[in-house]
């Protein structure tokens, strides 16, 4: 669970995580300026602090990093705004495993996601180009609730994108690379509960731009590996 | 085509090899390549709009068309430096914290500490 300045909700959803799903929880303080972390631990919580603001990827990656290295079977992202319930992680993770998939990817779309005209041109449009990738249709690319089993664990803790969007996106194309079994499964959405969004138009204009980018170089790009690579993964 | 123009058609078709190569490499991040190629763009209107220049500093009151194409660069790069400026700064208070950290961590662990695993 990635989170950026988000005491007023982080305590709860770890609390309903917990009760709900029975499974060890991590927040991956990136960089917050508030209580975040200590609201966190006192939930139940094992709790990670980046140094400064790194970004969602960043976080995600050190997450991956930690579930590779404990041998976890599965893991799920969810936001500590509040925004993901965890009765719908539930349904990701079950997913997943009847599915054996590598991802599972939570929709806003097929639950009624409200989006302004030029976002959801520009989430459909990425969504076309994603789908055809990956070989399976998917809607909702940008969503930041998603299910991973242990295959897309151990590689995404060796090489994870970290800029904004491409956490999500960019990762999907890597998802596409390795040959990962990719599904979606609509999911309720809440109103956040606290905080605010993290970006504002200019910037997911700016980084829409660059998505594209992205995603028309991907194929030639030399492979995403950290220089001076990671220990191996071992099981 | 005059040749000038041909040259800067050149050049600038080069600038743009030159951003996409390091971005395949990995060598530049997108968002710096984003800037780079923008001024790619800028260039080949420069290049195959001469009137356009012409026009548009009759306009601000700049006599010769040539002379606002320099002010724009030297602008330009000023922003540039500018904005280098403040990665710089925001680097360097990265590097100072993530030091304080590293001297954190040394407090629980010693050089010599890694041969007596």
């Amino acid at each position: 669970m990635p989170a950026l300045n988000e005491e007023a909700t982080v305590g709860d959803v770890v609390r309903g995580a917990r009760a709900r799903l029975q499974c060890d929880v991590l927040v991956v303080d990136d960089g917050s300026s508030d209580a975040t972390a200590a609201t966190a631990r006192a939930a139940g919580a094992h709790v990670l602090q980046h140094p400064f603001n790194l970004g969602v990827g960043a976080a995600l990656r050190s997450g991956f990093r930690i579930a590779a290295d404990r041998g976890y079977e599965s893991v799920v992202q969810l936001d500590a705004d509040g925004q993901h319930d965890a009765d719908e992680a539930m349904k990701l993770l079950e997913r997943l495993d009847t599915g054996s998939f590598d991802i599972v990817i939570g929709s806003r779309f097929e639950a009624g996601y409200q989006a302004g005209r030029v976002r959801r041109l520009s989430m459909r449009m990425l969504a076309r180009i994603l789908s055809r990738r990956l070989g399976v249709r998917v809607t909702d690319t940008t969503s930041g609730f998603r299910a991973f089993g242990k295959r897309a664990i151990e590689q995404f803790a060796r090489s994870y994108p970290t800029a904004y969007l491409s956490d999500t996106v960019e990762a999907l194309l890597l998802a596409a690379d390795w040959g990962f079994a990719v599904a979606e499964e609509p999911v309720r959405m809440h109103e956040r509960q606290g905080g605010r969004p993290s970006a504002t138009g200019a910037k997911s204009a700016f980084h829409f731009i660059r998505l594209l980018l992205v995603l028309v170089l991907h194929r030639v790009r030399r492979p995403l590996t950290r220089r001076g690579g990671l220990p191996d993964v071992e099981a | 085509m005059s040749r000038l123009e041909m040259f800067l058609l050149v050049a600038t078709i080069a600038n743009v090899a030159i951003v996409l190569e390091f971005v395949r490499r990995r060598k530049l991040l997108e968002s710096f390549a984003l800037l780079w190629l923008g001024v790619g763009a800028g260039l080949v209107v420069l290049a195959l709009a001469r009137p356009l220049v012409d026009r548009f500093a009759e306009a601000i009151g700049v006599t010769y068309g040539p002379t606002l194409v320099l002010a724009l660069g030297i602008f330009f790069l000023m922003f540039v430096a500018m904005s280098l400026s403040l990665h710089v700064s925001r680097l360097e208070d990265r590097v100072e914290i993530l030091a304080e950290e590293v001297a954190f961590l040394r407090g629980l662990r010693t050089p010599a500490d890694v041969l007596d695993e």
